[in-house]
């Protein structure tokens, strides 16, 4: 219907009874897509933290300290692709922070030579300050690490006093990269000096990404049940994705019972709505429109409340999620994407299954409507 | 021009049959104002009902124009109401989000009746609160924007189902002797109790227990 009895008029002109039908779906929209984020906000935030290593394939020897030799021999003469490089370091670890508590984060120790391709191959970046010199109790942090800690240049990193980023002696951030992942680091000497355990590891680089994730597998294949430990980017992926799995699965029950509560909610506020027209439907099939011109009305009201009051949920849901993020999360380097496609994706059953249910009650309502019922009084 | 051919209206009341009209003839004429008088309960707004097409006689058989309405399908009925038909029932009923000036309008939705309607309006004295929402405007007000919607597209055949029921005596005439004056060569079919407002109808007939009384 158009002119006076487009479904816009409606809308428009009865904005007390069209607002807060709105609203709710912009509540509801806004309230599963918060949710559905922030939780999606932690394995973004493994991927993030630990992204640097999509970088390489690191390897530990398991039970036996002097085992790292054989590891490189083997990755030198087997590996099925060419290799950039295969360095030996050392490694510790300390704490980052995250929105569920501390995570461990590795600190490699690293010879000197190797320093500033380490930072080449893991992102580009400014560097401010220096390179830890050998052996001096020094580091240095990429800048969401310092952000994350509240760290600056110079302050202390690890610390004989602090329990969950311990080392015998304070050692400072003489080196920040202005760069997108995370890394820490200091000097291979200085480990091997100060920490425990007193073992070599490696980092084999290949070539290209296509290369490294070639080498990645191959090294859990040919590693399974050896005194060796791997340690790759898809494996990260693969227990986070693992990890979250049962959580997921409470969260689509959780998302599940929202919608339905939300829809029957809904759908007793437009059926009070539509009951309360019903004068004005059975004045118009009296007057000659037709049943379906007036379902088709009716249907296409609750369509245009629905979609208004999702598309204005997605916006401001957004808009939340960008404060969010610029107020809480950043500050402190914790991830969050308002631009999370699942957590718009997971409000999509909002209004699919509102303009249902309204679209039941209103045909049932239709289905035995009598106008005259209407004009004689008897219905209303 | 509309036929009424042995119609009854029968209706179930607790496994009881009641007759809300019985063996009906009559017939409306072309331009004629037809009055039907009876007291309440009598069947004569079941009678009107029954001729416009908006219920469907249990036995007999209504003919518009020579077709029988019970032959049509609903959506036929309801363009035949909508484009033949104007109506104006016992309670002023209006849209009411819409102006006086869009309550006429949508008579006639798929035509410009604009010019029409606030001509309508101006001969109800109503120019001036065209643009009034329905709440803004008195009981007599509401009736005769009805009446101007009844009367919008030049129909017919109007069917007034008591409309000065819920009118004061002043009110009432003034509905009458708009329908009148407005129904230009249309047939005006008025259902009322009240005598009185048939004064000028060509002619009355009288309905009591369902069936038509004759003189």
């Amino acid at each position: 219907m158009t002119g006076s009895l487009a479904p816009s008029t409606f809308l428009l002109r009865n904005a007390p009874k069209t607002l807060p039908l709105i609203g709710v779906i912009v509540l509801a929209v806004m309230l599963i897509a918060g949710i559905v984020s922030i939780m999606n906000s932690i394995p973004l935030s493994i991927r993030t933290t630990y992204g640097y290593s999509k970088a390489y394939l690191g390897m530990t020897p398991r039970g036996d300290n002097e085992a790292t030799p054989k590891i490189r021999r083997v990755i030198e003469t087997e590996s099925p692709v060419q290799l950039e490089r295969l360095v030996v370091c050392r490694v510790t670890d300390m704490q980052v922070k995250s929105i569920v508590g501390p995570w461990r984060f590795a600190l490699l120790g690293l010879p000197q030579d190797q320093m500033l391709w380490y930072i080449d191959r893991i992102g580009k970046g400014r560097l401010e300050g220096r390179l830890p010199a050998p052996g001096a109790a020094e580091a240095l942090v990429s800048e969401p690490v310092a952000r994350n800690l509240g760290k600056k240049l110079g302050d202390t990193l690890l610390s004989p006093d602090d329990s969950d980023s311990f080392s015998p002696r304070p050692v400072r951030i003489v080196g920040l990269v202005h760069m997108e992942p995370w890394l820490a680091f200091s000097s291979y000497e200085y480990l091997q000096a100060n920490h425990f355990p007193p073992v070599d590891v490696l980092i084999a680089a290949a070539k290209t990404p296509t290369d490294q994730e070639k080498l990645d597998r191959w090294a859990n294949d040919r590693f399974k049940g050896e005194q060796a430990r791997v340690f790759a980017y898809f494996l990260l992926e693969k227990e986070t994705d693992e990890m979250f799995k049962i959580l997921y699965s409470i969260l689509n029950v959780v998302i599940g019972l929202l919608v339905v509560v939300i829809t029957v909610m809904m759908a007793m506020l437009m059926n009070i709505y539509q009951s309360q027209r019903l004068q004005e439907f059975g004045l118009l099939q009296a007057l000659g429109y037709t049943k379906g011109a007036l379902l088709g009305r009716a249907l296409s009201e609750s369509a245009l409340v629905v979609l208004a009051g999702w598309l204005l949920g997605v916006v401001c849901a957004f808009g939340l999620l960008t404060v969010v993020r610029a107020v809480l999360m950043e500050p402190r380097a914790f991830m969050l994407d308002p631009w999370d496609k699942t957590a718009y994706l997971y409000t999509v059953p909002v209004p699919i299954s509102i303009f249902l249910a309204a679209a039941l009650t209103v045909m049932a309502r239709f289905r035995r409507f009598d106008p005259v019922g209407v004009v004689e009084r008897r219905l209303v | 021009m509309i036929q009424v051919c042995g119609a009854s209206l029968v209706y179930e009341d607790h496994g009881r049959e009641v007759f809300a009209c019985r063996e009906i003839d009559l017939e409306v004429r072309d331009g004629e104002f037809l009055g039907i008088l009876g007291p309440s309960g009598s069947g004569k707004s079941s009678l009107l009902y029954l001729m416009s097409g908006l219920k469907t006689p249990t036995h007999g058989r209504i003919e518009y124009q020579g077709r029988a309405l019970s032959e049509m399908s609903e959506k036929e009925r309801a363009a035949l109401r909508m484009q033949e038909f104007g109506f104006v029932f016992q309670y002023p009923y209006l849209v009411g989000y819409l102006t006086a000036l869009e309550n006429v309008m949508i008579a006639c939705p798929d035509r410009d009746i604009r010019q029409e309607s606030l001509g309508l309006l101006d001969s109800m004295g109503l120019a001036s609160k065209a643009h009034r929402l329905p709440h803004e405007l008195s009981g007599g007000e509401r009736q005769r924007v009805c009446v101007a919607r009844a009367m919008a597209g030049r129909p017919k055949a109007v069917f007034a189902d008591e409309p000065t029921a819920s009118l004061d005596h002043s009110n009432g005439v003034a509905v009458v002797e708009m329908l009148v004056a407005n129904r230009g060569h249309g047939s005006l079919v008025m259902v009322t109790h009240d005598p009185k407002m048939l004064a000028q109808a060509d002619r009355i007939v009288r309905i009591a227990d369902g069936s038509l009384v004759k003189d």
